[in-house]
């Protein structure tokens, strides 16, 4: 079974540093799947649930993740996020309240280019709390 | 007498007030020191990975990459928000002026000695949002970052430097520059072999206008990084030299009281002495 080198880092550190069979995660395009021997591949991260695959065949690590770029070239790949949390390091009370914060701001009449932000945060929090619900069940 | 009473009072006050900043910072260091060493390998990946895009030849395509000709430059400037931290501050001015100086510029201060020091200039300030070095986080570097491409695209500048100060070790800091825009071949400081990505979805130029405000939005944040650690050590350091100078005045005064002191009472003992033998 073959597997490639994956580093996963954003601005608050390293998240993985090691093998991994299968990497997934939502491009600003759509949904793209990593495995091993892809060609040398670049593109923006959008925001979207993060599954890790570890061996193949296994239940996958999820994460929400959001922005950023990935890149795959022959020494490996390389996930830099400008925000990535494990499911498990979800606080889901921080996101339920700024999923409000965002509706609230959504709410208010404000210029085109703080509602596009409102917009994104609440994009953000809705997919960290369907991730956090999603690891519980 | 007294007056040297008074000036070891004083001398004293100072010698508390330094030794106490000398603590705040050593505290504060630890914590930014934590924040450098988390965030160190993703800038420096992120560099070296912005390096080999930049040399690849699928790049010409963005205008983030391309090399205009520079009317006007852009600098972001990071300096500390308060002083007494030896030369800190100074040396990332004179840095700024040994660069960049002639040129036509304009500045995005970070920390309000930055500001405060551009804006008596007259230079021309870009954004006075981000005055305080202590309180910027990963956010704001994004909204810098968005403001600043925008602004690159339209046209407002051709070239954006960040000059920070680079944490070599708790006693080097050294200030310095990186070019975050145009990302020509210039910027890789070692060869890079030719990485040719073949396959860019959805198109080179999309996802260049998407990784390009996130990556340098990255590197400004690790030059916030850096700084702030580098004030912090600085500041320890130069706090560190006030209160020993200041325990060796103090020291010198207290020689200088006592031996006053012993002079003051000889000379009594003698007056009363010379006063009682003509009796």
């Amino acid at each position: 079974m073959s597997s490639f080198k994956l580093k996963i880092m954003s601005p608050d550190g390293i998240f993985y540093d090691g093998d991994a069979y299968q990497l997934s995660l939502r491009s600003v395009d759509g949904e793209v799947s990593i495995l091993a021997g892809h060609i040398p591949y670049l593109t923006a991260v959008g925001i979207g649930e993060c599954r890790l695959y570890e061996q193949s065949g296994e239940k996958p690590r999820r994460a929400a993740c959001c922005g950023g770029m990935l890149s795959v070239d022959d020494e490996g790949v390389l996930l830099a996020p400008t925000t990535f949390e494990w499911a498990k390091d979800i606080d889901i009370e921080r996101a339920k309240a700024a999923k409000t914060k965002a509706e609230q701001r959504l709410a208010e009449p404000t210029s085109s280019a703080k509602k596009g932000m409102a917009k994104l945060k609440l994009q953000r929090a809705n997919l960290r709390i369907s991730i956090a619900e999603k690891e519980k069940s | 007498m007294k007056e040297i009473n008074l000036r070891i009072k004083s001398i004293t006050g100072t010698k508390q007030i330094t030794k106490a900043m000398e603590l705040v910072a050593i505290s504060k260091l630890t914590k930014a020191m934590d924040r450098i060493t988390r965030c160190r390998p993703f800038y420096t990946e992120l560099y070296a990975q912005l390096c080999d895009i930049a040399a690849s030849s699928t790049a010409g395509e963005s205008h983030f990459f391309a090399k205009r000709e520079v009317k006007k430059t852009c600098l972001v400037v990071i300096a500390g928000d308060r002083g007494l931290a030896g030369g800190y501050n100074n040396n990332i001015f004179k840095y700024c002026d040994e660069n960049f100086g002639g040129k036509d510029v304009c500045v995005l201060p970070i920390g309000k000695r930055s500001l405060d020091h551009f804006e008596r200039r007259g230079y021309e300030i870009v954004s006075d949002d981000f005055a305080s070095v202590e309180d910027i986080d990963v956010g704001d570097t994004f909204e810098i970052s968005r403001m600043l491409t925008d602004m690159y695209s339209s046209g407002d500048f051709d070239e954006l430097y960040c000059v920070y100060t680079n944490f070599a070790s708790m006693l080097s800091q050294n200030p310095g520059s990186l070019k975050l825009l145009p990302l020509d071949e210039s910027i890789s400081s070692h060869k890079v072999e030719l990485k040719r990505f073949l396959l860019i979805e959805p198109s080179p130029e999309s996802v260049f206008d998407h990784i390009v405000p996130d990556g340098v939005a990255g590197l400004i944040w690790g030059a916030v990084c850096e700084s702030y650690a580098s004030e912090l050590a600085a500041r320890r350091v130069a706090m560190e030299s006030a209160t020993s100078n200041a325990e060796d005045i103090i020291a010198d005064l207290q020689l200088k009281y006592n031996k006053a002191r012993k002079s003051a009472i000889t000379q009594q003992i003698t007056e009363i002495v010379s006063g009682s033998q003509t009796e």
